[in-house]
């Protein structure tokens, strides 16, 4: 039986907008997130920026608080743990290789800086961990006294690697970590990351736009749309027969580098609409192509399925209900 | 390890400071305003080896006596005597003693108040950065000559009074700028790293933000030195900064401007002395300010 | 050749001058784009596809150096253009599409005066004509109740919105090239497909010549006719654009393909190809090939002076070049290459 590493339940954020002069409102980033990640497993989380997916990534590293809701961390909530036991359990890897290291120090003193905010071990045994982490993670030797400013991107994201694991965490939330990087470098990160995960045993969060980026290392994957999780199940389950038409729609948008491949038309109507004036209704009625005109714009759908939920009132590859819009991917 | 990635290694690792000061070292402007800031802070603290006047002596015989470049000039007085007699090239070089003391002083309280309330405001946001912002409004909003006219005629004058007026007035400048450079800062993503290994808000502040504004820093303080130099020359003048015996550059002019149309010099010499370093100083502001901004593209 | 070209670009050149040495971002570049053609560029950050297009628009900075034996324009030399020339042209003729919308267009202005302003940069038009045009090409980018936005602010639209508006402006003029940098990086994936989609449909109806620079090989599958694919500075492969996907000659291309998870081809998990250390600085005069540091199939003949760019003699298609001495027929090659190695470990 696998243990449940990370519990979020109803999980909300909001964020109050307007200042002095505007009208005051509030801006629901989260909009109430179940979600149950065990040991080990990797779950993929996508979705267009602004659906909330950073918002959740902040709230999981507690660099930002749940307005409301409860997030357990291997059992415990979130709040009970403090500054520095929390981030034993769980660290981040950010997008952008370029601003997430401080310019001002070295390789070898980012890398370490877990450590030594915590205190652990000499100055000789934090240097030896570090060179240990740094191979660990593919990191040239001769690099660790450099700055950063004198590392590629890749390099840069591997310093960003071994700084979240040299403390050993549980949990690792990934937050677009080879969108800032070229491909032929993006790969270098993605096997790394795939190889440190099953040797390392971790949990993994992983935020990315590129569902294959998420396909290739994701166990499951969870579709969020204006601040709720619109569809989860098993990875392959959801790449083979999405059911949510969000998720089909992005499926479809993933560009494969191939002859004869032609510009997907994905079906969506409109813009992604404002989380400060959400639609009514199910929030994806606007843009979807399966709106029936009446209960999708009254009723919000509850989750429905099993081991693969979906919040849908006329779900794709689904009996009768499936749409036109259904030709497999080109 | 392969051949993964071994190009661009570096042989010797330079930090980004030690790179800021290489470029500066090949910036003409930055070597001119040093050679002469450096020159003039030198001669006032070996000023006891360079002249063996004492500034504060008066000789009532040798009233007036024109420097040595005019006919009646002697080489015992480089640049002549004032009214009551004292060497005035001594004068000039413990004057100078007086006001970089009370620039650097100055720039030393000023900047650690404004850069601790610019970190603050620019850190914490929200409430901390409204009343850090009010507070800078009403600091901008009172005249630095006045308040330091109506402090000086209620308690007295005196060198650490001064510097205490001058140096608690002219913290705004540093305050706005390091607010606007730490908010620059505040959503780097190296900085919610920090937050997220666990680091205390003090060892953000100081290891993450603080190494990071040091260039717009710099900038800041060059001016406000230079600011704080003329301050007190202006202070001095109105008869309400350095009291005699000591002397000061500022006081000098006050000194002298009864014999502005007689013996122009006398106004001219400290004058230039106070053009020349406040030129010197800006040039050495401008050059780093030159050097930081390239940064990190490097 | 058929009729004179759209765009003929021969022996392009940028040379940057830094204080220690002369930067070589573009070595020497061909490029044709024929009538209602889209050319993709493709290559990785560093490759010198951004300053070819800005080349190309005559845009470049002032301390880069721009040398060509040929730059021509609809068979009108620019070589010796200056740069009020260059002027009339940029925005008129040749537009130019840039990857943020958001920096693109000017915050202080509604995008209806800067639609304008760029009509009577070119035309003498009314202010009421200049609105007609506005209101006709914002409709035909399909953005919804153009009348609305042209009051409207930049930071007031979306992202794509903000796109489709920086297409509608480019459109103004009826341009006969554009040059699009990177289009639709910066947007969500699912605005991506729309633009895209936009974007060759008015090309198809209007005959535009396309520059596409992008590094992602997926949009490029979807819009190129032809690929030219660039590393260090140079061309280093040139092909019809299912041609090279289906069949890369240049070890770079092949590593480039070989590096993208494709959901549905790659297994999860499967270690993914790539091309193993950074791309060099690119200074001093290549004496050798520029890739081979970097290349899994380097021999001794790759060192031994600068490679040409030769016609590969294939039989999947004519007009395919590449700068390799390896066969072109693929012999001696493995997709295992890409993946031995695996972070050194």
């Amino acid at each position: 039986m696998m243990d449940d590493v990370l519990v979020m339940q109803g999980v909300t954020r909001d964020y109050p907008v307007g200042g002095a002069f505007a009208k005051k409102r509030t801006l629901r980033a989260l909009r109430g997130i179940d979600l149950t990640v065990s040991r080990g497993r990797t779950l993929g989380l996508v979705g267009e920026s602004g659906c909330g997916k950073s918002t959740l990534a902040k709230v999981l590293l507690g660099v930002e608080e749940a307005t409301s809701g409860t997030v357990l961390v291997d059992g415990h909530p979130i709040e009970s743990y403090g500054r520095i036991e929390r981030a034993k359990l769980i660290q981040p890897v950010f997008q952008d290789p370029y601003s997430s290291l401080n310019p001002r120090m070295t390789v070898a003193s980012i890398i370490g800086a877990p450590l030594q905010v915590r205190g652990e071990g000499t100055g000789d045994s934090r240097r030896k961990r570090v060179e240990e982490v740094a191979g660990e993670v593919g990191l040239p030797r001769h690099l660790i006294g450099a700055y950063p400013s004198q590392l590629s991107g890749g390099q840069r994201q591997r310093v960003a690697i071994a700084r979240a694991l040299i403390g050993e965490p549980k949990i690792l939330i990934c937050d677009e970590p080879t969108s800032a990087l070229d491909v032929s470098v993006q790969s270098q990160i993605l096997n790394l990351l795939h190889r440190l995960k099953q040797e390392l045993n971790l949990t993994m969060i992983l935020i990315s736009h590129n569902l294959a980026v998420v396909h290739h290392l994701a166990d499951e994957v969870a579709v969020m749309y204006l601040g709720r999780i619109v569809e989860h199940g098993p990875s392959q389950a959801i790449f083979d027969r999405a059911h949510h038409p969000y998720s089909s729609a992005l499926l479809k948008a993933v560009l494969p580098p191939r002859p004869g491949s032609r510009l997907p038309e994905l079906g969506l109507e409109a813009e992604f609409p404002s989380p400060l004036n959400p639609p009514s209704g199910c929030p994806f009625h606007p843009r979807c192509s399966n709106d029936d005109g009446t209960t999708c714009h009254e009723i919000d759908p509850e989750p429905s399925g099993t081991s693969h939920t979906y919040r849908c009132h006329h779900p794709d590859n689904f009996t009768q209900t499936a749409a036109q819009d259904q030709a497999p991917a080109d | 390890m392969t051949n993964i990635e071994q190009t661009t290694a570096p042989s010797v690792a330079l930090s980004p400071g030690r790179m800021t000061l290489h470029r500066a070292l090949r910036h003409v402007s930055f070597w001119v305003g040093g050679t002469i800031v450096l020159a003039i802070i030198l001669a006032a603290i070996l000023a006891p080896a360079i002249t063996s006047h004492d500034p504060a002596i008066q000789d009532l015989a040798q009233r007036y006596i024109p420097p040595v470049w005019t006919e009646k000039g002697s080489w015992d007085h480089v640049l002549g005597t004032d009214n009551l007699g004292r060497d005035y090239f001594a004068r000039l070089l413990y004057g100078a003693r007086i006001s970089l003391l009370i620039g650097f002083m100055t720039v030393l309280i000023s900047g650690a108040i404004g850069t601790a309330l610019g970190v603050c405001a620019g850190y914490f946001g929200g409430w901390a950065d409204m009343i850090i912002n009010f507070v800078i409004t009403i600091r901008l909003t009172l005249p630095v000559v006045l308040v330091a006219l109506v402090v000086v005629a209620l308690v007295g004058s005196s060198l650490t009074l001064l510097v205490m007026v001058i140096g608690l007035l002219l913290w705004d400048r540093f305050a706005i700028v390091v607010r606007s450079a730490t908010q620059q800062l505040a959503h780097r993503e190296y900085i919610t790293s920090a937050a997220a290994i666990g680091s205390s808000t003090w060892r953000i502040l100081f290891k993450e933000i603080l190494p990071n504004i040091t260039g717009p820093l710099i900038v800041v303080a060059s001016i406000e030195l230079a600011h704080a130099v003329l301050l007190e020359a202006s202070l001095s003048f109105l008869g309400l900064g350095v009291q005699p015996p000591q002397v000061s550059w500022g006081l000098m002019v006050a000194e002298a401007k009864s014999q502005l149309l007689f013996r122009p010099w006398m106004i001219a010499v400290p004058g230039a002395a106070l053009v020349l370093l406040i030129f010197a100083i800006n040039l050495v502001g401008d050059a780093i300010r030159d050097v930081t901004t390239p940064e990190g593209k490097a | 050749m058929e009729a004179s070209p759209i765009l003929d670009v021969r022996n392009l050149k940028v040379d940057i001058p830094l204080t220690d040495a002369v930067l070589h971002p573009v070595r020497g570049i061909d490029l044709t784009v024929a009538r209602g053609e889209t050319v993709a560029i493709v290559g990785e950050s560093g490759c010198g596809k951004s300053l070819t297009a800005l080349a190309i628009m005559g845009l470049l900075p002032r301390n880069a150096r721009l040398t060509s034996e040929r730059i021509a324009l609809k068979g009108e030399s620019l070589t010796s253009a200056g740069r009020k020339r260059w002027r009339q042209l940029r925005g008129d003729r040749i537009a130019m599409i840039f990857q943020d919308p958001m920096t693109a267009l000017d915050p202080c202005y509604r995008i209806g005066d800067q639609m304008r302003e760029i009509l009577q940069q070119h035309r003498r038009v009314s202010n009421k004509e200049a609105r007609q045009r506005s209101l006709e090409l914002l409709g035909k980018v399909g953005i919804p109740s153009p009348e609305d936005r042209l009051s409207q602010f930049p930071h007031q639209l979306s992202g794509g919105l903000r796109q489709r508006v920086m297409i509608a402006m480019a459109l103004l003029c009826e341009p006969e090239l554009i040059i699009a940098d990177e289009p639709t990086t910066a947007l969500d994936v699912t605005i991506q497909a729309q633009i895209l989609r936009l974007l060759r449909d008015i090309q198809r109806e209007t005959g535009i010549g396309l520059v596409l620079i992008t590094h992602d090989l997926g949009v490029v599958a979807g819009m190129a006719d032809r690929i030219v694919v660039m590393y260090g500075g140079e061309v280093v492969e040139v092909g019809a654009c299912d041609d090279v996907l289906a069949r890369p000659l240049h070890p770079y291309t092949e590593g480039l393909m070989h590096s993208i998870p494709v959901p549905g081809e790659t297994r999860q998990g499967q270690t993914l190809g790539f091309i193993p250390g950074v791309v060099p600085r690119q200074v001093g005069e290549l004496t050798r090939c520029g890739f081979l540091e970097r290349c899994p199939y380097a021999h001794a003949k790759c060192g031994a002076g600068p490679i040409a760019l030769r016609d590969a003699d294939v039989s999947d298609g004519d007009d395919r070049m590449m700068r390799c001495v390896l066969p072109a027929d693929g012999s001696g090659r493995s997709p295992e290459a890409w993946v031995r190695d695996v972070e050194g470990a």
